[in-house]
């Protein structure tokens, strides 16, 4: 069987082969776009993850005899094209405000990366850059390379003291509250209660007393509690497998903490969840109308105008732009019955509304109405893959229609309904614009999903991955800083996104083979 | 379904109807397109939040709806020649296996999100490209022309070069030629950019032209949009490219016409209304695409036809505006008037190449039937 | 009587669902999402808290950070309510914050949803605090007095202002506010001549070109209080690259030699400089002591409005709220977050009108 347009391969000599420029330049776009997709994937991929790994901090004499301690960043022409400069992240924000320097090449008179310098990662005023003094514990003064080795153990303890108050609050404290609320109290608990108040109290007794004597650059001195530092390292004296444990570790910190410092530091584990919920509340809204609709439309209803019509609208419903859903959204969830709900129920908190502004579940149901199109469209392919013979075998045997589909045709089916439901997901967790409208939220460290009666609470706001990305990238205190977190979320998002979509591919890769081409469409 | 999409129109339409009431609008409808300035001369300015106190009510959806298309055209204008080229060369060369990992691939490059799209384009491709101009344009003109070189030069190669080197492949190939291209095109830019531009392009062209280069303009937004519709028209201009029977291509090639004659003369004819859909879907996403528009276009109620000035889009308007908007006010219903425009634009052009191509598949199928 | 109806409206809301309002940012369960905080207990519902909260002071000792807080604390337990501006959002979180270790118990709810939802609150009796990035407006304050029949209390918590910036690289040191204008805006209200387009205009050479101006969305308050100051309330050009966010203005012009742009004071960073305001002899930085001394034209202060009647006193949890605000360490938090804290004298004005006691001499 000869295909057509594959004729002369393979066999250049014998046949005509000048096809002429276009079918080159026609080449050359397949080449460009997957350029183009690689490229993005590789920026992503470097910028995103380098950010974790320790860099170098150099220690810099200028011109005029002033030292600077910095990371080396990004290094651009001046705007005169005479040399160039490059930007350092000097830190230390409590000592004159700013966390960069932009210093020309030829500014620097010395250029050295001494072992002694450490970084230091703090609750309050960001990262700090110097030099280590002195530690001082009670009426001990450490100093030299003593004061490192006691720094590092010291706040190892008072890392597993803070673990372990903060798993004596949770898991103990909080439970027993809870149930002191419920019943009116003994002195039993009350007993108990005391008993883990001072326990606790004495761990953040443990935790308090010790202070750090620091050096800046310039020389000046510092006094830091050491209870404000949660971490401290020395990067030009790690070996690589130390520099690859860091990098492990900041990975698993920005995937499992909160953000700090608005949005630019920390962690996106608020984001991931209110992500995941979002999209877990949205597939069970979409999957029965989804499935439901497909099946009516492949097997119960006559295929006639009318069905044809319907697939139409199938189709226009998924190429209407997404932020005319989140305009629906806002206007008839959110104002229209979001409203009325809080008219009815919550009348006692106007004007501010509860469930009449944007929240959890109204976002839920927008994305749902977005990505039911993507579900009926491959529900439908999968249902009309399945060969007519085993619809008649079944009705052969005896079976109702009824039977048939639910005994036969819908277990068939179900891989492409997964593979909808897998392509659905993967649209909401990348959308943005709808859900800018109702009900993603800057910073919601209040997550929908907690302890608290009812449990899961669906007016609050939730934090998303791309609402994040967005976010970061122009609300934050300062984009510079919260560049290489962008990139790390950004990164983290595609991934996801990308992982999800192969699923959906090589599940329909398989269906395909099993049961060969659509049967009719 | 057909209960959504008119639950979503009626929704619209009873939200935006007040507006064109009588006594709805609290200013003259005229507004709505221009509005006179102090020296009487049409003035389009978007300026919605001061319907109410301002003196000159002004709120021209012109500018905005002039944007949205100034975006979407630049998106097609990259996506047009990049996805029917790669569904012409992916339907008539390529090797059978690779078009079938072909396809996945681009389809990942459709689900990318867009958020991510208009971070990548808005803060470090615009502000790259309006440091490296000369080297944008390097690329952008080098690129092309030495592929055409290529080609013209292809039949003087060695013939066992020939032999690994075949167009059948050239999609894999090509990347590192490209790639290599690439860093040529821009290893040499500050050459021709100090004998031609007097060694600042960017001043050159606002001096000689008059033209301005803005960090965050249409062309990036293009550039951006562009990929995020390249995948969706190739996948449909493919199809209605395998669609055309097959008899007629080969006996165009039996006639002696090469592979791209009976392209062009034969099977493009044919699969014409299909690609004609395919374009106007693409369309659709990028006129409302929000995201990309947002983040990327620094959003400047303009209407000026220069592709490196900004622009603002209906959809990015109604993403910024919205949530700030009182409901049920002149602002929220204006709003709510861009969306419908949206919604009815897109219904208008989904529509028409869902219409196109259903008949189109008919026709084919008839054929297929009478054989 | 407001009092009553709240405590009513709190206890269906326990009945119907236990959280509050979907905007609301809860210090204690914040700081207990944030891991690197210390842990720190929530109560469901504030008027659960107040029925059990005398019983559980004690208990809530150890959520905080000083031991040493007192059984004092008694009385102020339950929770705090605050509505109002976003750019004072990050300010009152951290206050919260540091309230919560000081104060354990007491819980603050925050809404940001911008200035213009402070006032309606206040009139409403929802909340007794809230946080404005500009003064009340006329009819605002007039609502207020109709309904509780004496004007709000503002109290400036801290000091902000927008700066015009400019390209690390460009030569520009200062503007005279009708260059200014001129810049931004072509109806020239500040009484410029002609509008300036290019930077030859200004007389530099470098950079050459046409001005790229950047600025803000409209609905933002830096939006409105640098066209009514800067532009005399006249209107911007229609070439301004709008941003949704400060930080995004700040990033533009640090990536383009020919742009110009405003943001807020804490969003300075090194890629841009600070343009100084005034005539050749005068022209003013924004720098602490000018935004001090009211000499800087764009400066604005942060306020918190309450609901305090004239005859009577601030309920405690609020007292104590104002109270920590107003005190040095309160202080700290506006400077961390790149604001301009409050001189000493204002400082002790401030407290003096509201009836709070006298810092000591000495402060931490």
């Amino acid at each position: 069987m000869k295909i057509p347009g594959h004729t002369a391969v393979g066999m250049p000599g014998k046949r005509r082969t000048r096809e002429g420029p276009l079918a080159w330049l026609a080449a050359a776009s397949v080449a460009l776009s997957l350029i183009m997709l690689g490229a993005l994937l590789v920026l992503l991929s470097v910028k995103g993850l380098s950010n974790f790994w320790p860099a170098t901090v150099h220690q810099l004499t200028l011109k005029g005899g002033e030292t600077v301690i910095g990371v080396p960043l990004e290094t651009r022409e001046l705007p005169s094209r005479q040399g160039l400069e490059r930007r350092y992240l000097t830190a230390n924000r409590d000592d004159g405000g700013g966390i960069w320097r932009w210093l020309a090449n030829d500014q620097i008179t010395e250029d050295t990366t001494p072992e002694d310098l450490v970084v230091l990662e703090r609750r309050h005023w960001g990262t700090f850059f110097g030099r280590l003094v002195a530690l001082q514990s009670g009426d001990q003064r450490l100093t030299g390379p003593d004061a490192w080795t006691v720094l590092e153990s010291r706040l190892k303890e008072i890392n597993a003291l803070r673990d372990e108050r903060r798993r004596l609050t949770h898991d103990e404290i909080l439970p027993l509250i809870r149930s002191m609320e419920d019943q009116d109290g003994h002195r039993s608990e009350d007993r108990r209660l005391a008993d883990l108040q001072r326990r606790a109290s004495e761990l953040q007794q443990r935790m308090q007393g010790d202070l750090v004597v620091l050096e800046n650059g310039q020389g000046r001195r510092q006094e830091q509690a050491l209870a404000e530092i949660l971490e401290a390292w020395r990067p030009n004296a790690m070996a690589w497998h130390e520099k690859l444990g860091h990098w492990v570790r900041e990975l698993w910190q920005f995937l499992s903490q909160g953000p700090r410092d608005a949005n630019t530091a920390g962690g996106v584990w608020p984001a991931i969840f209110g992500t995941i919920l979002m999209v877990l509340l949205m597939s069970i809204l979409v999957t029965p109308f989804g499935v439901l609709a497909a099946v009516y439309l492949n097997e119960v209803a006559h295929q006639g105008r009318l069905t044809r019509l319907v697939r139409i609208g199938v189709r226009n419903l998924a190429g209407v732009p997404s932020i005319v859903y989140g305009v629906f959204g806002l206007g008839v969830f959110v104002y229209g019955i979001g409203g009325s709900i809080d008219r009815w129920f919550f009348e006692s908190t106007l004007p501010s509304p509860t469930f009449g502004t944007g929240g959890l579940l109204w976002a839920s149901l927008t994305l749902a109405l977005l990505t039911l199109p993507v579900v009926i469209v491959a529900t439908e392919e999968g249902l009309s893959r399945i060969p007519l013979h085993q619809r008649e075998g079944a009705l052969a045997l005896g079976a109702t229609r009824f039977e048939t589909l639910t005994r036969v045709v819908l277990p068939m089916a179900t891989p492409a309904m997964l593979t909808g439901l897998i392509l659905a997901v993967a649209r909401a967790a990348g959308e943005v614009a709808p859900l800018m409208l109702v009900g993603v939220a800057k910073l919601a460290p209040q997550v929908p999903l907690d302890g608290e009666f009812p449990f899961l609470h669906l007016e609050r706001k939730f934090m998303h991955l791309g609402y994040h990305i967005y976010d970061a990238a122009f609300h934050s205190s300062d984009v510079q800083a919260a560049m290489p977190l962008v990139y790390a979320t950004a990164l983290l998002l595609v991934t996801v996104i990308l992982v999800l979509n192969l699923t959906a591919i090589f599940m329909r890769h398989y269906l395909r083979k099993r049961h060969g081409a659509p049967v009719r469409r | 379904m057909l209960l959504a999409v008119v639950a979503i129109a009626v929704f619209l339409l009873v939200e935006v109807l007040p507006l064109f009431w009588p006594d709805g609008a609290s200013f003259p409808l005229e507004a709505l397109w221009s509005s006179p300035d102090v020296s009487g001369e049409p003035e389009y300015r978007w300026l919605p939040h001061r319907l109410d106190d301002a003196a000159v009510p002004q709120a021209s959806l012109a500018p905005l709806l002039w944007g949205t298309l100034e975006a979407a055209a630049w998106a097609l204008v990259v996506a047009i020649p990049l996805a029917l080229g790669a569904a012409a060369h992916s339907s008539l060369y390529m090797s059978p296996g690779l078009r079938a990992r072909l396809k996945p691939t681009l389809e990942l490059m459709e689900a990318m999100p867009s958020v991510v799209l208009g971070f990548i384009a808005g803060l470090a491709l615009g502000p790259w490209v309006e440091r490296h101009l000369a080297q944008s344009l390097s690329i952008v003109v080098v690129l092309p022309a030495a592929v055409v070189l290529l080609a013209l030069g292809y039949r003087w190669l060695p013939d066992r070069l020939k032999a690994a080197l075949t167009l059948r492949w050239a999609a894999l190939w090509l990347i590192p030629c490209l790639l290599l291209l690439v860093w040529l095109a821009m290893s040499v830019a500050p050459m021709w950019e100090g004998w031609w531009f007097d060694g600042d392009l960017r001043l050159w062209v606002e001096e000689s032209w008059g033209l301005d280069v803005q960090a965050r303009n249409a062309l990036i937004v293009g550039l951006a949009m562009g990929f995020a519709v390249i995948p969706g028209i190739y996948a449909l201009a493919e199809d209605a490219l395998s669609d055309v029977p097959r008899e007629l291509a080969e006996g165009a090639q039996a006639m002696g016409a090469t592979r791209w004659q009976t392209l062009t003369r034969v099977m493009l004819p044919v699969a014409l209304p299909g690609v004609f859909s395919a374009i106007m879907i693409g369309a659709g996403r990028a006129v409302g695409e929000t995201m990309i528009v947002l983040m990327a276009s620094g959003n400047s109620a303009l209407m000026t036809a220069s592709p490196l000035d900004g622009l603002r889009s209906l959809a990015s308007s109604i993403a910024i505006e919205l949530p700030e908007a009182a409901p049920g006010g002149s602002h929220y219903r204006l709003l709510l008037l861009a969306a419908l425009a949206l919604f009815a634009f897109t219904f208008l052009v989904n529509t028409l190449a869902e219409v196109v191509r259903a008949r189109l598949k008919r026709r084919f199928t008839r054929r297929k039937g009478d054989a | 009587m407001s009092r009553l109806s709240r405590c009513i409206g709190a206890l269906k809301r326990t009945l119907l669902s236990p959280s509050r309002g979907p905007r609301t940012l809860s210090i204690a369960e914040s700081i207990a999402a944030a891991s690197e905080a210390p842990g720190a207990l929530s109560i469901a519902g504030s008027s659960v808290a107040s029925r059990v909260a005398p019983r559980l002071v004690s208990g809530l000792v150890l959520s905080s950070m000083l031991v040493s807080a007192k059984v004092a604390a008694h009385d102020v337990a339950g929770s705090l309510d605050a509505i109002g501006s976003d750019t004072m959002a990050e300010l009152m979180l951290r206050w919260g914050e540091q309230f919560e270790e000081q104060r354990p118990g007491v819980r603050l709810q925050l809404q940001v949803a911008g200035s213009a939802s402070a006032p309606p609150a206040l009139i409403a009796g929802t909340t007794l605090l809230g946080p404005m990035s500009r003064p009340m407006q006329e009819d605002e304050s007039a609502a207020f007095i109709e309904r509780h029949g004496y004007a709000p209390t503002p109290v400036v918590v801290g000091k902000d202002a927008l700066v015009v910036v400019v390209n690390r690289h460009n030569p520009l040191s200062r503007l005279s506010r009708a260059e200014l204008d001129a810049i931004f805006s072509d109806t020239l209200a500040c009484g410029a001549s002609e509008s300036i387009e290019r930077w030859q205009q200004l007389g530099l050479e470098r950079p050459g070109g046409t001005i790229h101006l950047y600025g803000r969305n409209a609905v933002s308050g830096t939006h409105g209080l640098f066209r009514r100051r800067a532009l005399c309330d006249g209107e911007f050009k229609v070439s301004v690259m709008v941003s949704a966010g400060s930080a995004a203005v700040v990033a533009a012009v640090g990536d383009d030699p020919a742009g110009i742009g405003y943001a807020g004071l804490n969003h300075l960073n090194a890629d841009v400089k600070a343009v100084a305001i005034g005539n050749a002899e005068d022209g003013i930085l924004p720098r602490r002591q000018s935004l001090r001394s009211g000499g800087y034209p764009l400066s604005r202060d942060l306020l918190i409005y309450v609901n305090r009647p004239p005859e009577g006193e601030l309920p405690d949890v609020e007292r104590a709220f104002l109270d920590m605000v107003l005190s040095p360490s309160g202080q700290r938090v506006v400077k961390e977050l790149g604001f301009v804290a409050l001189p000493p004298s204002v400082l002790a004005a401030q407290r003096h009108a509201l009836g709070l006691a006298e810092l000591p001499r000495d402060g931490p």
